[in-house]
């Protein structure tokens, strides 16, 4: 029987190994994110610790497993409450689920950042929120500027089938995307019609088995708007394999690593690129403003950049140093 | 259980490991392990010895315990139910539904979100026990008919704003408990009774040790599994009721994996995989285990990443003493 009591302690202390001792501060920023597994989060995240580093604050950074995580990433907001920060900044899962925690965090004085715009601000105010600003890309715009370069592209009075592979469902950023290339491409040209819109789940194979499924059906396919790379990648994969490589256009939002690669290469026609590293450097140097009193901006935007190979070999747009 | 067999008198370890399983049905070796967790976890954070941790380490264990005492009477019934985690998203968003879309009144849409649970659970169990369909595949299809169900019903989208009383279920916090941990604590009591002490208890693990044996002694096997995997649907639907209530929402794509967090924490607190054994109290353990570990990393700024590195190792080393030592008992 003492054997087992032996094998448990050896547990307990393999788990000493794996935990980190982090030393208790006085003054704190807590940064939670959503997964860094995805390369665009990964960038805010290293956007966020080099302002933090040039701004000289302590800070606490913390991210969930999935995107899909969002009990668990309530659960790291509670417990991120127990540290007290002084300011949290938080890219939530959607649109409620960091609700009862935000307001916590409001209730001990905690000033609320919203990385990214995913908060709904009627909900906030239904809920008496009062977050101290929200700083992202302007996510409509960036699906209207994805219309304008495909309809740069393909001319004004081009007729023919589009698809559009929208984001999780239910998730606002892709919602204002998707729609937001809707909206634009029947305005500029009517004659490109959106033959299907259908949820890629942000998800690459999904993506990838839409776009098979829709060309089989529209052979004749002009052009992809995808809600971010990933799934603008697997939407070229099966335009490739179809052998409609320089046929169709396809566009994703985002322009991560990935995304800059396939450009450079010829595959990927252009992304819409966000400055996820931008956004999170902005951030917090905005919040250490806040935090030392002065006033902010409730509504920081920060603008978005159409990547197209032309573009990278020029190298002349100043904006191309953020895109990581 | 196996008493021990020793020739010499037992230790004191030995008396108080058969006396824990006799009177409470856990092994004291899951409660070495949490206290040890929690020993160590506040000797490595400042943050973590506290009265309001403790109740955020409840709150993060309550949808996810529901869930485990769901598994518990499943898997020690020689079952298993892998539609837990669709079941509690539909049964939140058929809830939200109710409340919000239909503006219904909240007994009305409580007994609606449990109502639905219960009622996908009574499909499982119908499928399994008159179709002759595996619960392997049966739960399997549930968990995408449920999550799919859940996304037509809701139009992929959250449903937001639930009534007053609702939300009071989920964030509400009488003397300062979160009502989720008050709800959690007096079900699993309630089904700790029942699983441990009463006659539907015994039955759930003797069908789940042998069923023909079960049977030959006059149990009506298949009626009792059809009420199994009713109750199951019915506590994912309680589930998907604290989930939804938590964040005033109902959310289609809530509780995505959670059979297997549910599972983990069912086989933790010594649940057998295969049937035969299993107590609640053991599984709250096994539950709270995780949610230490859990929290406690989280306060050491610990990657995510690596706090599924430690859940996954927990769950292995757990079966590991528990194998090692029946196969000291069973040594004569």
């Amino acid at each position: 029987m003492s054997k087992t009591v032996k094998y448990s302690t050896a547990g307990l202390a393999t788990l000493a190994a794996v935990a980190v001792s982090v030393p208790a501060h006085a003054e704190e920023y807590g940064i939670l994110m959503k997964t860094l597994a995805n390369p665009f989060w990964g960038a805010m995240g290293e956007g966020v610790e080099e302002g933090a580093k040039n701004a000289g604050v302590e800070y606490y950074l913390q991210a969930v497993e999935s995107d899909q995580a969002a009990e668990s990433q309530l659960n790291v907001c509670n417990t991120m409450l127990e540290r007290k920060p002084v300011a949290m900044i938080t890219a939530a899962i959607n649109s409620t689920n960091l609700l009862p925690c935000l307001k916590k965090a409001q209730d001990q004085g905690i000033k609320v950042v919203d990385l990214d715009g995913n908060l709904d601000p009627e909900i906030l105010a239904a809920e008496s929120i009062d977050i101290t600003f929200s700083i992202g890309s302007d996510n409509v715009k960036a699906g209207a500027q994805g219309a304008e370069f495909m309809v740069s592209q393909l001319g004004a009075d081009a007729q023919g089938p589009v698809l559009v592979i929208e984001g999780l469902s239910g998730n606002i950023t892709g919602q204002k995307r998707a729609t937001g290339f809707a909206d634009a491409l029947k305005e500029l040209a009517p004659g490109l019609e959106i033959v299907a819109s259908l949820p890629g789940d942000w998800d690459r194979g999904k993506a990838a088995n839409i776009t098979n499924d829709i060309l089989t059906r529209n052979p004749d396919l002009k052009g992809i708007f995808a809600a971010n790379d990933g799934m603008a990648l697997g939407a070229m994969e099966s335009v490739f394999a179809a052998g409609k490589g320089d046929d169709v256009i396809i566009i994703g939002v985002d322009g991560n690593s990935d995304a800059v690669k396939s450009i450079k290469s010829g595959r990927l026609t252009a992304s819409v690129a966000q400055l996820p590293y931008l956004v999170g450097k902005q951030a917090l140097e905005n919040v250490k403003m806040a935090v030392e009193g002065n006033d902010v901006e409730k509504q920081v935007i920060v603008p978005t950049l159409v990547l197209t190979q032309e573009v990278m070999e020029a190298g002349s747009e100043p904006m191309l140093e953020f895109v990581k | 259980m196996t008493p021990t067999h020793a020739s010499s008198t037992p230790g004191l370890w030995s008396r108080l490991q058969e006396k824990s399983i006799e009177q409470l049905h856990i092994r004291l070796e899951s409660i070495v392990v949490l206290l040890g967790l929690i020993t160590l976890m506040a000797i490595l954070s400042p943050y973590f010895f506290s009265v309001s941790n403790f109740m955020n380490i409840l709150l993060a264990t309550s949808t996810i315990g529901v869930l485990a005492i769901a598994a518990t009477f499943v898997l020690s019934s020689g079952g298993l139910d892998l539609s837990l985690g669709s079941v509690l998203g539909l049964s939140g968003v058929v809830g939200a539904t109710f409340a919000v879309n239909l503006g219904m009144p909240t007994p009305v849409a409580v007994l609606a979100t449990i109502g639905a649970g219960a009622l996908a659970g009574l499909v499982n169990g119908f499928v399994i026990t008159r179709g002759f369909v595996p619960a392997f595949i049966v739960t399997l299809g549930m968990l995408g008919i449920a999550r799919g169900l859940a996304l037509v019903i809701s139009d992929g989208r959250v449903i937001y704003g639930l009534p007053e009383w609702m939300v009071f279920l989920g964030q509400g916090r009488p003397f300062g408990v979160p009502m989720p941990v008050i709800i959690f604590i007096v079900v699993a009591i309630i089904m700790h009774i029942v699983l441990a002490y009463t006659r539907y208890g015994r039955h759930t693990l003797s069908i789940g040790d042998n069923e023909n044996a079960a049977r030959t002694a006059g149990i009506n096997v298949e009626f009792h599994r059809l009420t199994l995997y009713t109750l199951s649907g019915g506590l994912a639907g309680l589930a998907g009721l604290l989930f939804a209530t938590r964040i005033n929402s109902g959310d289609p794509t809530a509780g995505i994996t959670y059979e297997l967090t549910a599972i983990t924490a069912a086989i933790i607190g010594g649940t057998n995989l295969f049937g035969g054994r299993g107590s609640i109290l053991g599984t709250m353990i096994g539950a709270l285990i995780m949610g230490v570990l859990q929290n406690g990393l989280n306060l050491l700024a610990v990657q995510s990443y690596y706090q599924q590195m430690a859940i996954g190792g927990v769950l292995v080393l757990a079966v590991f003493i528990d194998q090692y030592q029946q196969r000291q008992e069973t040594k004569v």
